[in-house]
């Protein structure tokens, strides 16, 4: 009985319920900006923390037709190198590659069209997280 | 309908509705509109990534950086200090996943460390030192 009554007098009394809108509308566009953030920085976390788990070496480089480059990936993800590059003293040359490296796993890449310089020599690759591994040779 | 013509009452309450209701549209249009700029803003600049992958101290007088962007969102490089100094350089403007050479002028010196810092126009900087051949 009290119940329905209290009910019936909360149908007619509709004073306060702009304000509850007004609270609402708020929460919701504030709720709509925080999940935004906190989400797109724990994706940004998420990409860090791969980069900084990611280790990969160049532990071989050799003269064959062309050139061999052995990686090892030593980190717990696999890696995708994007880049190579051969250095020294007067040239600059860059490559796009697309290897991919698994965990613990040591891989020969051959390009037949890439001939190393003679004298000493820089090769550096750059993976797609944005870790270089560099090897120097001669 | 002549009644319906003389008769005006009740349409001040009407009025006022509906200019209530023009309102708060338009409150809202506003606070969606601010909400979304602001978040644009947080995520662009949160979303920024980029690595010098190679520095070329050129024979021209020039110093040469590759620049590769590793973020989420396109960068554009806005300034390049050689030595905390603001140096002129070519503009370059790069898409996710994308990478280019970006020109600074400047003389300089065998066998010399550079403090290279590049800043972009969301404010995100990479700074290191690099030698110059000798």
């Amino acid at each position: 009985m009290l119940w329905t009554i209290t009910c019936r007098r909360l149908k007619r009394d509709r004073r306060g319920i702009s304000n509850i809108i007004v609270i609402a509308l708020s929460l919701v566009i504030i709720l709509a900006i925080v999940s935004n953030i906190v989400l797109w920085n724990y994706e940004m976390n998420q990409v860090d923390w791969e980069k900084m788990r990611e280790n990969v070496i160049i532990t071989n480089v050799e003269r064959v037709t062309g050139s061999q480059f052995t990686f090892e990936n030593d980190g717990g993800l696999t890696v995708h190198l994007v880049s190579l590059w051969i250095i020294n003293s007067t040239d600059h040359q860059n490559y796009d590659i697309s290897v991919f490296v698994n965990s613990a796993e040591t891989k020969n890449y051959l390009r037949e069209d890439i001939s190393l310089p003679t004298g000493n020599y820089t090769v550096k690759v750059v993976t797609e997280r944005g870790n270089t591994a560099v090897y120097s040779g001669s | 309908m002549r009644k319906l013509s003389r008769n005006r009452r009740g349409i001040t309450p009407v009025l006022s509705s509906l200019l209530m209701t023009v309102i708060a549209v338009a409150g809202m249009s506003i606070a969606v509109t601010a909400t979304y700029v602001i978040t644009d803003e947080l995520h662009d600049n949160m979303g920024e990534r980029l690595i010098v992958e190679d520095v070329w101290f050129t024979s021209a007088g020039q110093v040469s950086l590759y620049l590769r962007n590793v973020g989420k969102v396109s960068i554009k490089v806005a300034a390049v200090y050689l030595n905390r100094t603001d140096q002129s350089f070519t503009s370059l403007e790069l898409e996710q996943d994308k990478h280019g050479w970006l020109t600074v002028t400047y003389g300089w010196s065998a066998d010399s460390a550079y403090e290279i810092k590049v800043v972009t126009r969301r404010g995100t900087n990479v700074v290191d030192y690099y030698m110059s051949p000798s």
